[in-house]
């Protein structure tokens, strides 16, 4: 069964979550784009279903909030409010719908990317966190950390500064080189505290692509494929078990049946093994 | 009269103001702020609006600057609101943060700059709607509270108490037809568009019952005529501006 951070929605039912959910997260420029879809052909390759999600692309919110982001005016809790809107209408409509469908999903960025751009906008963290309670704990969060340094080029040869990612209404006064360098400190310092409190397995975000994916496809392929393998062991001992119990009923059975009590002892191991998922049981 | 139109305030100022209100969020009390936030309450047809409007006609006519803020109206947020009602794409979690994030924008842009310039801002319906509609929809009671730890504690929250079948009564002669999520429709109650207006103020009525303990609300009973509760209201109002009379921006 899966859990919650400690709410659980109306009408959100846990059990039969059978999909993986996992996380990728880091600071803007960290490399999550590009590896989340490496990984996703990859992943449709070996013959899983993925859904990809991120901040923003909900139906509901995605569209409100980059206009509200055009303009100088939206606040820093109803800044927060909105992306926690966003997250919870991804969350109900696509989110739990495809881990029911028993899907990979991945995610660029979760509740702890949103808790930390609060946080170091001035939200108490226990109200942001208390928001977030209602949130599946993910099966993996892989945390992509690169220093402020190595970030630098990546922006800037790629993008440039752009106004939220560089924390301008956070620092005003400065320019945007000392707010990115500003802000992305202070939102690493954060993800720092949230990687402990949270369990995040920590990735060099700093090597280069492919070292990266090695890495991520190591991780995820224990999480994504330990199901089916330990499906395949499972049959595998079942038919052993099938095995012996045809064996012990042409040759034993028969004969135990008809033996004193003391002997039975062997019995119960018999019906262990025959009740390894077949069903079966020994007349 | 828009105070709010020519107010810039640095965004310091609210980020400190945000950061105090957001670690403490049940005792920032309105007295922090030299301005009087008046906030009325009640279910649909409970006449709060009606009451609301008189107490900003004497307001005015005695020369304070009165703003008024109604639920719902923030500019940045509230086409998303609509675009999800339009295509009934809420769900009660969505519903409530989407009502919080507008309520956000207008604490932050608004109600909050304008308490501390001194103003007398007047809201129709606050967080206790929320409280009681997300609640009704089934959200968790202390997850809506801590959603609207940010608000601003109000001078004085009046709540227009009336049995339902006088509210519905007076709807029903008002208008045809109930929207949606209005006849909370949306929590499969009832197919009747009206029974289910019933079932929903229903549960809603009995959430405000609860918080008139939590929060001390100032209960008004709504089934007296129009002038003797606008009587009651201004008496109640008149009692907190006496020791603010700072706040008239005219004789």
């Amino acid at each position: 069964m899966r859990k919650t951070y400690g709410n659980t929605l109306p009408g959100m039912k846990l059990s039969d979550l059978s999909g993986k959910l996992i996380v990728v997260e880091g600071t803007d420029g960290a490399g999550r784009t590009t590896q989340i879809n490496l990984l996703k052909g990859w992943l449709e390759e070996r013959g899983h279903a993925v859904l990809d999600t991120g901040m923003t692309r909900s139906p509901l919110a995605g569209e409100g909030i980059r206009r509200a982001k055009e303009g100088n005016n939206l606040g820093r809790v109803t800044q927060s409010l909105f992306y926690a809107t966003d997250f919870v209408d991804r969350l109900e409509n696509e989110i739990v719908p495809a881990l029911r469908a028993g899907f990979v999903v991945l995610t660029d960025r979760y509740v702890y990317s949103l808790m930390a751009r609060a946080i170091v906008r001035g939200m108490d963290p226990a109200w942001i966190r208390s928001i977030y309670s209602m949130a599946l704990v993910p099966d993996a969060v892989i945390y992509l950390r690169i220093g402020v340094d190595e970030l630098i080029p990546r922006v800037i040869f790629s993008r440039g500064f752009d106004y939220w990612e560089s924390g301008m209404d956070v620092f005003p006064g400065q320019d945007m080189y000392e707010n990115f360098r500003s802000y992305q400190t202070a939102l690493l310092r954060e993800f720092e505290r949230l990687s402990v409190e949270f369990h995040f397995e920590t990735v060099d975000g700093s090597a280069d692509v492919k070292t990266v994916f090695a890495e991520l496809q190591q991780k995820i392929l224990r999480i994504v494929e330990s199901d089916s393998r330990r499906e395949y062991f499972s049959k595998a001992t079942d038919e052993l078990a099938e095995s012996l119990r045809m064996k012990l009923e042409e040759s034993w059975v028969v004969r135990l049946r008809e033996m004193r009590s003391k002997d039975l002892q062997i019995l119960p191991r018999t019906e262990n093994l025959s009740s390894n998922g077949n069903g079966h049981r020994i007349a | 009269m828009n105070i709010g139109s020519n107010l810039r305030i640095g965004p310091f100022e609210i980020f400190d103001a945000v950061r105090e209100v957001a670690e403490s969020p049940r005792q920032n009390g309105s007295q922090a702020f030299p301005g009087k936030l008046f906030v009325v309450e009640g279910i649909d047809g409970s006449g709060k609006s009606t009451q609301l409007s008189l107490l900003h006609k004497w307001l005015e006519s005695k020369g304070y600057g009165v703003v008024f803020s109604t639920w719902n109206s923030s500019p940045l947020v509230k086409d998303t609101t609509k675009l999800g009602k339009k295509k009934k794409m809420l769900t009660p979690a969505t519903f409530s943060l989407i009502h919080a994030t507008d309520f956000a924008d207008r604490i932050e842009r608004s109600i909050s700059p304008l308490l501390k310039a001194g103003a007398v801002v007047l809201c129709d319906r606050y967080i206790y709607t929320a409280f009681a509609r997300d609640v009704a929809r089934g959200m968790d009671s202390r997850w809506v509270r801590e959603l609207y730890g940010f608000a601003v504690k109000p001078t004085v929250a009046f709540y227009f108490r009336v049995p339902l079948e006088t509210a519905i009564g007076r709807l029903v002669t008002a208008r045809d037809g109930f929207k949606f999520y209005e006849a909370g429709l949306d929590l499969g109650l009832s197919d009747d568009p009206t029974e289910s207006f019933q079932l929903f103020q229903g549960r809603i009525l009995q959430e405000y019952e609860r918080m008139i303990p939590e929060f001390g609300l100032t209960v008004i009973d709504a089934t007296l005529p129009v002038e003797v509760q606008q009587a009651q209201v201004r008496q109640i109002a008149k009692t907190h501006l006496d020791r603010a009379s700072e706040l008239r921006v005219r004789p």
